[in-house]
């Protein structure tokens, strides 16, 4: 029993001793995390729209070195200046609405909320071995870097092309959905800031006395008719084309051939969806026979050459003529309805 | 039309005149004809009903006007929908459609023409389409003659984009809308050509008409004040455009306030603000020019400064006004459509459920080629034809397919107000080339004697196919002269004006000829395109745009099949339910059940509610138990889904599950999307997700579904269905339509045992799950 007592007194004592120095472990670290988060909110204080820019030091500092689970959820940007040139990648637009998230969390979580989340952006040609420690090897890719996490290369925190197509708004709503943090309303800039605004408002009334002149006087561009007539035709041209179709949907010019990736794909089939080109080659056609019709009932019939008259008239008549075709056709490829004529039953 | 000169002139003329009125008038009244005949396919090929969802509210509350009279309907409060919260439909519809079906009924019963209310609300929109080419006549005769009038009001009696929304049954808004807002524009440019108070008065009535029964009537409210102020700007100020203006603002406003669903939105939303603004400019350049009529021009130099420094200061404040006022409204004034239309990215970008209706969608190309056909070929010509030369109607003209031409773009419901301007402008288009060729014809076969030349263009509105095209040609060169002078109280000034113009026009015309055979090509390349126009159109109203949707036909080998489920259902309803039962359906179904089975439902096609109709959709998601205390709480006592598994009819409700489970899980945080998905895919199959499988809508669709074929093959997803035999616990089927298009169900009443059941939950003291269970049902 004796030995018994004295076993269990120990266990008691190692229990304590181990309790106690997890204690005081845990103590050093909520120090070393306080400070870990002073450093961050200074850092954060002194960037512009609160993005923290990291190099290899800082993310292995705040990230790899950093006992898990941390205090903070990262946001972590990855950049690179030599892709900037590449449009199709979007790097700075997204750049740009990445600060402005960032900018709108600050301004929205002033207390205890706003350290549990920070913004950091690195740069390629600064820290490659932080992109490798990261395993990213295609951008754009934003990643959030829970607390828990700690191997830098689980890709669950990557934010998905869907959540920053809609940019800014997207990305906040992906920020919430994993971090329960409220990001807030985007707060973006205004267009121009105030000081413009006055300059362009004061420009305005300055320079209004004088255009109401000339509008008295009837000798601005607006009295032009001919700068109205192509202005009118533009927009027609221009809608019927359905480019508004193609800027709201984003489409692109034309599309590369699946089967063969050398060939071009101008016309979709299905007439739910166009691509650029086809809109355009097929409003061109809209408008030409208009144009024409317009030209040969307006104009050429001023000219006094019979002949002149005669060949011009012809070829503006064959070339309608095939527009329409072309447009009959295509329409028909396209929507696959057939469109028929009824005739009386007797005829057949 | 020509009456006026034709007194004043020689009477071999004057003849002409009078007999190409007459002509006018019968191909007018054929054009009528033509209009209201070629949207009657839908009731030879289907039969005389009323079509799809929203134009049977209409019919019910054209019932109820016509049964009750207008205080009682001004004053409705329909409590058999929404229930139990109702509707105040008085204050929440745009009453014109109504009352007009209603005024007809009235007047056809008192002539002792017993025409049931159903027949007139049928046959109202054909009859309108006729009120809306005659409209366009008249509009585009103001512009370039009557003979571009003519063949406009043709076009436009058989344009698809129009049709698609005006066949008979269609008993919508836009049947009488689009002859409100073309006629509106036409006593708008009347008035700006005669100036006279009357026509502008009628304008502002017009308009109310207008507010009475479209949302669109908010395009009329800003292309006036553009077309204002364009005119001031291009230096085209004239007390005909302020006579045009001033009092279509006042008088339309104070009109609009009027009408309960507007209100004081006339005044207090954007839409309307531009109205506004150019109504304080206007008056700023008619004291501008009534100063300059007064004063020498030294003085007048003087003056101006004085008065444009005072004007602009005024103008600063009342600007200073609006932007404060608007910049105070949360959406800066304006609603998510109107500013979709002019961001065009702002809908997809923001309002996800604005973009996501397929109307709201920007057109492809084919959807042009589609709706105007042939016009949009013949609408260049037009707008070049307008600017040679420029008056006020026709740079107003203009101004409307340009705008409109632009809105179309972006969504492809605006079709419908493009496709009048479309109309006009290929209407001048097409007069003015028939004009230049056949008059080209006429002159180098006939000789160069001008008596032949007067006879010809009588003989030629005779044989053309297209001729009311050509009709009134040389009324038309006349009106152009006449545009020019034109006001009502100038008549002598014009008419010894006139003789010499008509001299140098023909003098003129001869020198404008164009080759005798291109001439001949052309005008049969003309007539080739017009006749593909018709059988376009033709083709569109027949095969395209006449379905009713209430009844479904499909034609294959064995031949014509008609499935008429849902009429079967609702008549089931209303004979064998009690008339206070409550009918749970998806909000699709909600206003023809009321209208057809006289039951209440707890959502419709007007959803303004959208809690209520998350509650629906959550009942709907949820397993049986769950969903029936939703129901049971709500008072239903059926609930109605649409199966088209059985034959393959693909808007059922298995479809558009996905969105009732996203509008639920919008209001209801329990229903999350992703638990009836697999990996991102929705699916009824084996695979699917055992919520899926569970819901109340997959058992209420797939209930004994096996029986049908012994395998459960649903012929919509094209794939047998996961879970095939199961029994329901908390509903009773009722009822199955033919085709199994439409299920009810019953539900359950509730068991005897509850006290048992209570008092083993107590004791079970698992509070937890019972309250949890309760919290979902946001009615207790």
């Amino acid at each position: 029993m004796a030995i018994n007592k004295k076993l269990l007194s120990l266990l008691f004592l190692l229990a304590a001793v181990l309790s106690s120095s997890a204690i005081a472990a845990s103590f050093s670290d909520s120090d070393s995390d306080s400070d870990l988060i002073n450093e961050l909110v200074s850092l954060r204080s002194s960037s512009e729209s609160g993005v923290i820019r990291l190099d290899d030091h800082g993310i292995s500092k705040f990230l790899t070195s950093a006992s898990t689970p941390r205090p903070y959820s990262m946001l972590v940007f990855f950049d690179a200046t030599q892709l900037h040139s590449k449009s199709e990648l979007r790097l700075q637009e997204l750049r740009r609405e990445f600060g402005i998230v960032s900018a709108s969390f600050l301004a929205n979580n002033n207390g205890s909320a706003g350290t549990k989340l920070f913004f950091t952006e690195i740069e390629f040609s600064k820290c490659q071995s932080s992109f490798q420690l990261f395993g990213v090897n295609a951008l754009p890719h934003i990643r959030l870097v829970s607390p828990t996490i700690k191997n830098l290369r689980d890709e669950s925190g990557q934010m998905d092309q869907s959540d920053f197509s809609r940019l800014a708004e997207s990305m906040a709503e992906f920020v919430e959905q994993r971090t329960k943090l409220t990001v807030g309303p985007i707060q973006r800039p205004p267009l121009l800031s105030k000081g413009q605004i006055s300059i362009l408002i004061s420009l305005i009334v300055i320079a209004t006395p004088f255009v109401i002149k000339r509008i008295l006087k009837g000798e601005t561009l607006l009295h032009d008719r001919r700068l109205w007539l192509s202005g009118a035709i533009f927009i027609y041209f221009f809608s019927v084309a359905g480019t508004m179709h193609n800027i709201i949907r984003k489409m692109p010019m034309f599309l590369q051939d699946r089967n063969d990736p050398n060939k071009l794909v101008f016309f979709y089939q299905g007439s739910g969806m166009q691509l650029g080109a086809e809109g355009f080659a097929v409003g061109f056609l809209y408008t030409v026979v208009g144009l024409l019709l317009a030209f040969v009932t307006n104009v050429l019939v001023r000219v006094k050459n019979l002949n002149a008259q005669r060949l011009v008239m012809l070829l503006a008549l064959f070339v309608s003529f095939w527009a329409v075709k072309k447009v009959v056709y295509l329409d028909n490829w396209k929507t696959g309805y057939g469109i028929h004529p009824y005739w009386p039953s007797s005829w057949r | 039309m020509a009456a006026p000169e034709s007194q004043n002139l020689a009477t071999p003329s004057a003849l002409r005149n009078a007999f190409g009125s007459v002509l006018s008038v019968l191909i007018l009244v054929l054009i009528g004809v033509l209009a209201f005949s070629i949207r009657l396919f839908s009731v030879i090929k289907y039969e005389s009903v009323i079509h799809e969802f929203d134009p049977y509210f209409n019919y019910r509350v054209t019932q109820f006007l016509s049964k009750n009279g207008i205080y009682e309907f001004w004053n409705w409060f329909d409590d058999r929908t929404w229930y139990p919260l109702g509707r105040v439909i008085g204050g929440t519809v745009y009453p014109g459609l109504t009352l007009t079906a209603g005024t007809i009924w009235w007047v056809v019963n008192s002539l002792n023409i017993p025409l049931s209310v159903e027949t007139v609300c049928v046959f109202t929109a054909p009859v309108f389409s006729a009120f809306a080419s005659w409209a366009t006549y008249l509009l585009t005769k103001e512009v370039k003659g009557s003979g571009a009038g003519l063949a406009a009001a043709a076009l436009l009696a058989m344009v698809p984009s129009y049709i698609s929304r005006s066949v008979a049954g269609s008993y919508d808004n836009e049947a009488v809308a689009i002859f409100a807002l073309i006629f509106t524009f036409y006593l708008y440019i009347k008035t700006l050509n005669t100036g006279s108070l009357f026509y502008a008065t009628l304008n502002a009535l017009a308009y109310f008409y207008m507010v009475c029964s479209w949302g669109g009537y908010t395009f009329i409210i800003n292309l006036i004040p553009m077309h204002v102020l364009m005119c001031i700007v291009t230096g085209r100020y004239s007390p005909r455009l302020y006579i045009a203006y001033a009092p279509f603002v006042v008088l339309g406003t104070l009109l609009a306030a009027l009408v309960p669903v507007v209100g004081f939105n006339a005044v207090l939303t954007s839409e309307h603000f531009a109205s506004f603004l150019v109504f304080i400019i206007i008056h700023v350049v008619a004291l501008v020019y009534y100063i300059k009529g007064n004063l020498s021009p030294k003085m007048f130099k003087v003056a101006v400064t004085l008065v444009v420094s005072i004007g602009l200061v005024v103008c600063f404040i009342v600007v200073a006004v609006l932007v404060a006022l608007v910049a105070s409204s949360p959406t800066k004034g304006w609603s998510g459509r109107s500013l979709s239309l002019l961001d065009p990215t702002y809908a997809s970008k923001y309002i996800p459920i604005i973009a996501s209706v397929s109307e709201h969608q920007p057109p492809t190309w084919p959807s042009y080629f589609m709706d105007i056909n042939v016009l949009a070929f013949l609408v260049p010509a037009g707008i070049v034809a307008c600017f040679s030369p420029l008056s006020d109607a026709s740079s107003f003209v203009i101004l409307y397919i340009v705008m409109s031409v632009y809105f179309s773009g972006v969504m492809v419901r605006l079709m419908l107000v493009f496709a009048p301007a479309a109309c006009i402008m290929s209407g001048i288009a097409l007069s003015q080339a028939f004009d230049v060729f056949t008059g080209s014809i006429k002159y180098q076969l006939g000789g160069s004697s001008k008596s032949k030349d007067d006879a010809e263009d009588n003989t030629s509105t005779n044989n053309a196919p297209k001729d009311d095209a050509s009709t009134g040609k040389t009324d038309k060169v006349e009106e152009i002269a006449k545009e020019r002078s034109s006001k009502k109280g100038k008549k002598k000034e014009r008419e010894p004006a006139e003789k010499p113009s008509i001299r140098s026009k023909i003098a003129k015309k001869k020198a404008l000829v164009l080759p005798l055979e291109a001439s001949i090509v052309a005008l049969l390349l003309l007539i080739m395109l017009g006749a593909f126009y018709v059988i376009h159109c033709v083709w569109a109203a027949a095969e395209a745009y006449s379905a009713p949707s209430i009844v479904l036909t499909s034609q294959n080998r064995d031949g014509l099949h008609v499935f008429d489920d849902f009429r079967e259902s609702y008549a089931w309803l209303s004979h064998n339910t009690d008339v206070d039962d409550k009918v749970a359906s998806w909000w699709d179904y909600g206003y023809q059940t009321t209208a057809m089975a006289n039951r209440t439902v707890i959502v419709d096609n007007n959803t303004w509610n959208n809690t209520h109709i998350a509650t629906v959709g959550t009942a709907m998601s949820s397993p049986e138990k769950a969903a029936w205390e939703i129901f049971n709480s709500l008072d239903v006592k059926y609930v109605l889904v649409v199966f088209g598994g059985l034959i393959g009819y693909p808007s059922d409700d298995i479809n558009k599950f996905l969105w009732m489970v996203r509008i639920g899980g919008g209001e209801f945080s329990h229903i999350k999307e992703a638990d009836y998905l697999r990996d991102g895919q929705y699916r009824i199959d084996s695979e699917a997700t055992p919520t899926m499988l569970n819901c109340l809508m997959y058992k209420l669709s797939y209930y004994r579904f096996v029986e049908t074929d012994g395998k459960g093959y649903d012929r919509v997803r094209r794939t047998e269905i996961g879970k095939k035999n199961f029994k329901l616990t908390h509903f009773d089927e009722v009822f199955t339509s033919h085709h199994w298009m439409v299920r009810i169900y019953k539900l359950k009443p509730q068991k005897n045992r509850i006290r048992g059941r209570v008092k083993k939950l107590k004791s079970k003291t698992s509070s937890g799950s019972f309250t949890k269970t309760e919290k979902k049902n946001p009615w207790i």
